[in-house]
């Protein structure tokens, strides 16, 4: 009884869909001659919440360029959801961006396992997955797999590399301990790392993981200490990051520590500082490609004055010193940039053969001299870095840039 | 049969025609979503099983759903799902690992029930909330990482024909054409359709097993523990042997729905099967009614769709959430007894002096 009734809804279900897919004209979805829609999910809620900001930051700039007009006349709507950071309501979230909205493309998401989960989909049906909020190797690395995904900040391996480099020049001989969460994120860090330190004398003694659900890393900490190591990396998000820190100095540990840009914004070095009185903190080391907005270099800087009179305008009421807002000020400019390359009448193949092309020395967000690049056989938009200090409060660069070579 | 009985029949076909016809005023994407609340059901039906009928808390649910989940996903993508010389047609081979998914749920829970005798109430609550916390750790350790695929998870993506770019280019015309999915022969418009009608002609069915495992000497048993273990084990009912059955049967469904979770997902991560997971069940239930069957309907599409509402109302840092929580206090004063309190309020408007004897 049920199946001539279904395969009656079915057949006339086909007809429809082959009349539209006759009248369909060359059009993407989600892109008029007045508008443009674009999506992407973000953590609001639960325990990532804080990244927020990114998604946050470049919503600003989109609306300040929209006040100016668009991009070829077209305003740009970013229509963000959240995701909680569970991988499974990404995927409810992106089907329902690319089915029910239809998103010209999918927008700086957030999270690594996050855009894993969707890129096969976004792939299948032939959705642009814009410059993936995170540092995994793979979104760069597997281009050939996944031809509409393309990453943008500094890889993971490149970051442990430049940490690595960092080492073997100015600490000959030291012995590195290594706080790793036990995901790919971390193993990345660890590998690039390894790869920074091959043929010096710089030894990695420990690696101590731990579960990204982990309460704490008290026991991580003692072992590294007990190893002998006088250099700490941290490769953890921000909470265990700031454990490690005060571990540290409970246990009245001086390493030179390292930690990853994952957790290096200000406001949570400040969290970890406790107050001043946590002395760890001090000469801590991480990179930096954005122009972090507390830093007195930048107190002038024409971007960073942009920066905080968009804020102030469209994003009314959010903290102006946190960096993640930089972030997706960056992105967002980047993406204005690969929209406008790809002509008066983008398809959504026109954009991503922009970002097969990019050549950007001058995002005004990032750092001068870093240049964002990619070519048919190297996708990677951002790999040069600056190393930044931790002294009295605030991150000041010093040294030169360094790029991310690989083998 | 009990006047009862009959209503619920009839009122079980009309849900079959209504659930049937849905997709056809719903969009495509709509229906996906309902898919979901299908799966939420089955998960919501088994948890009362444990929660509402037999008394028995757990807050660890969402960790025998990801054992169904990664059951699934485990066969569908590595070794495939051989019986003998008999390989199953890739069309059909997720469907399969379904049952297989909630068995290995089930006697999980049913080996976990033995412990569980020991103890009620808070202290069980607090165990099974153990479970749930330590699940992501076991599948991300080590020694599994070769069948779980560690924190990175496994992605069914690839090996499942149907999520493919459903549009194949016309030889003659060289129009694309959209090419529907086939599914035991019959045509399916889209991968959500097919989510759609498979996890609601689960649910139907688990529903059906549920309503007539419960209406007899099993359901009466379970009951009785809940009201009183002390008066139960006089009357002849043997603790042992319904607890753990409740847990096997309540893990059995969590497997289920964890497997149908993993196909509609495409992907399984230790993520994906979060802690909050296990407790949006449990809200589930209570909203939808302790010791209830068809009302946790409603529970279900609470779940999945008051996220969703939470995020309309605000999308401040933080706000989902305290949205989510403010309407969770609403519900529970307005609704102590969940949608199934209501309707039976409802039901005794109506008809004055006629009480079900539940």
């Amino acid at each position: 009884m049920r199946r001539p009734r279904l395969l009656l809804a079915v057949l006339a279900l086909a007809g429809v869909i082959a009349t539209c897919a006759t009248a369909a004209t060359s059009a993407d979805p989600g892109i008029t001659t007045k508008t443009i829609l674009i999506g992407g999910t973000t953590p609001l809620s639960g325990t990532a919440s804080a990244y927020a900001s990114v998604a946050r930051g470049a919503n600003a700039y989109f609306k300040y360029v929209n006040a100016r007009g668009g991009v070829n006349g077209r305003t740009i709507n970013y229509k963000t959801v959240d995701d909680g950071y569970d991988p499974a309501k990404t995927v409810q979230a992106t089907r329902q961006l690319v089915e029910q909205d239809k998103v010209f493309a999918i927008f700086n998401s957030l999270g690594t396992e996050h855009n894993v989960a969707t890129r096969d989909y976004l792939n299948a049906a032939r959705v642009p997955q814009l410059f993936v909020a995170s540092g995994a190797t793979t979104f760069g690395r597997d281009f050939k797999e996944y031809p509409w995904t393309i990453g943008f900040q500094p890889s993971y391996r490149a970051e442990g590399w430049i940490y690595g480099k960092y080492l073997a020049r100015a600490k000959p001989g030291a012995k590195v301990g290594v706080l790793v969460q036990n995901d790919d994120y971390g193993k990345d860090l660890l590998a690039g790392l390894k790869q920074g330190i091959a043929r010096s004398k710089v030894k990695v003694v420990a690696a101590q993981p731990f579960e990204v659900t982990a309460p704490d890393v008290q026991s991580q900490i003692s072992k590294l200490k007990a190893s002998g190591a006088n250099v700490l990396a941290l490769f953890a998000t921000p909470r265990h990051a700031i454990q490690g820190y005060v571990f540290a100095n409970r246990l009245a540990w001086r390493p030179l520590i390292i930690n990853n840009a994952v957790s290096s914004a200000s406001n949570i070095m400040a969290l970890a500082s406790e107050g001043g009185a946590n002395k760890a903190v001090e000469n801590s080391v991480s990179i930096v490609f954005l122009k972090d907005p507390t830093d007195v270099k930048w107190r002038n800087d024409a971007a960073v004055r942009l920066y905080r009179s968009i804020m102030s305008r469209h994003a009314k009421g959010a903290n102006q010193k946190d960096v993640y807002h930089v972030y997706g000020m960056a992105v967002a400019y980047e993406f204005v940039k690969v929209l406008r390359a790809a002509g008066k009448n983008p398809t959504r193949a026109g954009v991503m053969l922009q970002t097969r092309k990019l050549n950007d020395p001058s995002n005004p967000f990032l750092l001068p001299g870093l240049t964002i690049k990619t070519s048919a056989t190297e996708r990677f938009p951002i790999e040069q870095a600056l190393l930044q200090r931790w002294s009295k409060g605030s991150w000041k660069s010093f040294g030169g840039l360094w790029g991310y070579r690989a083998g | 049969m009990k006047r009862s009985d009959l209503t619920g029949v009839g009122l079980f076909v009309l849900a079959a025609a209504a659930i049937l016809l849905l997709p056809r005023f719903v969009s495509d994407f709509r229906a996906q979503q309902f898919a979901y609340v299908g799966i939420y059901f089955i998960a919501l039906l088994g948890l009362n099983v444990l929660t509402g009928y037999t008394g028995l808390i757990s807050l660890g649910h969402g960790a025998f759903m990801a054992i169904g989940g990664y059951t699934t996903a485990i066969l569908v993508s590595d070794q495939g799902l051989k019986l003998g010389s008999h390989t199953f047609s890739a069309d059909v081979k997720d469907i399969w690992t379904i049952p297989l998914a909630g068995l290995v749920a089930g006697l999980i829970g049913f080996a976990f029930g033995f412990p569980a005798l020991r103890l009620t109430g808070l202290y069980l609550a607090l165990a099974t909330f153990a479970i749930a916390v330590a699940m992501p750790g076991l599948l991300k350790y080590d020694r599994f990482e070769q069948f779980t695929g560690g924190g990175g998870g496994i992605n069914l993506f690839e090996s499942d024909a149907r999520t493919r770019p459903l549009e194949t280019t016309d030889p003659i015309t060289f129009e694309t054409v959209a090419e529907p999915i086939r599914f035991l022969g019959v045509e399916i418009s889209s991968f959500n359709e097919w989510l759609y009608y498979l996890s609601w002609a689960l649910a139907l069915v688990m529903l059906a097993i549920a309503w007539f495992l419960l209406r007899g000497r099993t359901g009466r048993s379970f009951r009785a523990i809940r009201d009183s273990e002390l008066a139960a084990a006089s009357s002849g009912v043997n603790l042992a042997t319904y607890k753990t059955l409740a847990f096997g049967i309540s893990a059995f469904y969590a497997g289920v729905a964890g497997s149908l979770l993993a196909i509609a997902t495409t992907f399984v991560n230790p993520d994906t099967y979060p802690i909050t997971l296990s407790i949006f069940l449990l809200v589930g239930v209570v909203v939808g009614g302790l010791g209830s069957l068809w009302p946790l309907v409603f529970g279900a599409i609470f779940i999945q769709f008051l996220p969703l509402w939470a995020q309309e109302v605000s999308k401040a840092q933080g706000a989902p959430a305290v949205v989510y929580g403010v309407i969770l206090i609403l519900v529970m004063i307005m609704l102590p007894g969940g949608a199934a309190g209501l309707i039976r309020r409802l039901h005794s408007l109506t008809s004055r002096g006629y009480h079900r004897g539940r």
